[in-house]
């Protein structure tokens, strides 16, 4: 039975899962709205935007590769800029704005902030492969 | 003080969103981020008294 669950090929995902994966991205919680799913919508969106606004006011702060990182500087950059940058249109406006990137270590709660940061990015890829699970079939 | 609710302000929003991805019926999911709230504030609570008696300082 395991076997054939693992041998079984996958169906092809259709146009529509991406471009709503897209929106999920972009929108936390916007994915599972589009689709009905209002309540998993709510809470999915509701979290994340808790974490990302909440890490911003304690004290965290978004990563980005700067015009001075380079090499090894930039490479440890990336990592925790992949995680921020999965809040979506969250990151992008502070990313416009130029809010949200300065460095508060002096405050108590930075660490925390940092983390709820990277954390809300993250969960939101969750969110994000979760609303494309549903679009393409593989899930209730 | 401030730490632990941040943390578990932190473990709750992880877990709800832990439990809404996950599969199964509404009650198997409520129950697993139950759990995952459970498993990050003890393993939080023992790492914590863990770090209180190591010589840090």
């Amino acid at each position: 039975m395991v076997a054939k669950e693992i041998n079984r090929p996958a169906a092809k995902a259709p146009g529509r899962a991406w471009l709503l994966a897209l929106g999920a991205w972009a929108v936390p919680g916007l994915g599972h709205f589009l689709q009905g799913k209002w309540v998993r919508g709510l809470l999915l969106g509701g979290a994340v935007y808790v974490m990302f606004f909440v890490g911003l006011a304690i004290g965290g702060h978004l990563f980005r590769i700067g015009p001075n990182d380079q090499g090894l500087s930039a490479l440890l950059q990336l990592l925790p800029m992949s995680a921020n940058f999965g809040a979506g249109l969250l990151y992008i406006g502070c990313w416009l704005t130029g809010s949200g990137f300065v460095e508060q270590a002096q405050r108590v709660t930075y660490e925390y902030g940092n983390t709820f940061l990277l954390c809300a990015g993250l969960l939101n890829y969750l969110a994000m492969l979760d609303a494309f699970d549903i679009a393409a079939g593989r899930k209730q | 003080m401030r730490h632990v609710l941040w943390m578990a302000l932190f473990a709750c929003l992880t877990a709800v969103v832990f439990g809404v991805v996950a599969k199964g019926s509404e009650r198997q999911r409520l129950m697993y981020g139950l759990k995952v709230l459970a498993e990050f504030m003890v393993v939080a609570f023992i790492l914590g008294w863990i770090l209180y008696f190591l010589p840090l300082r």
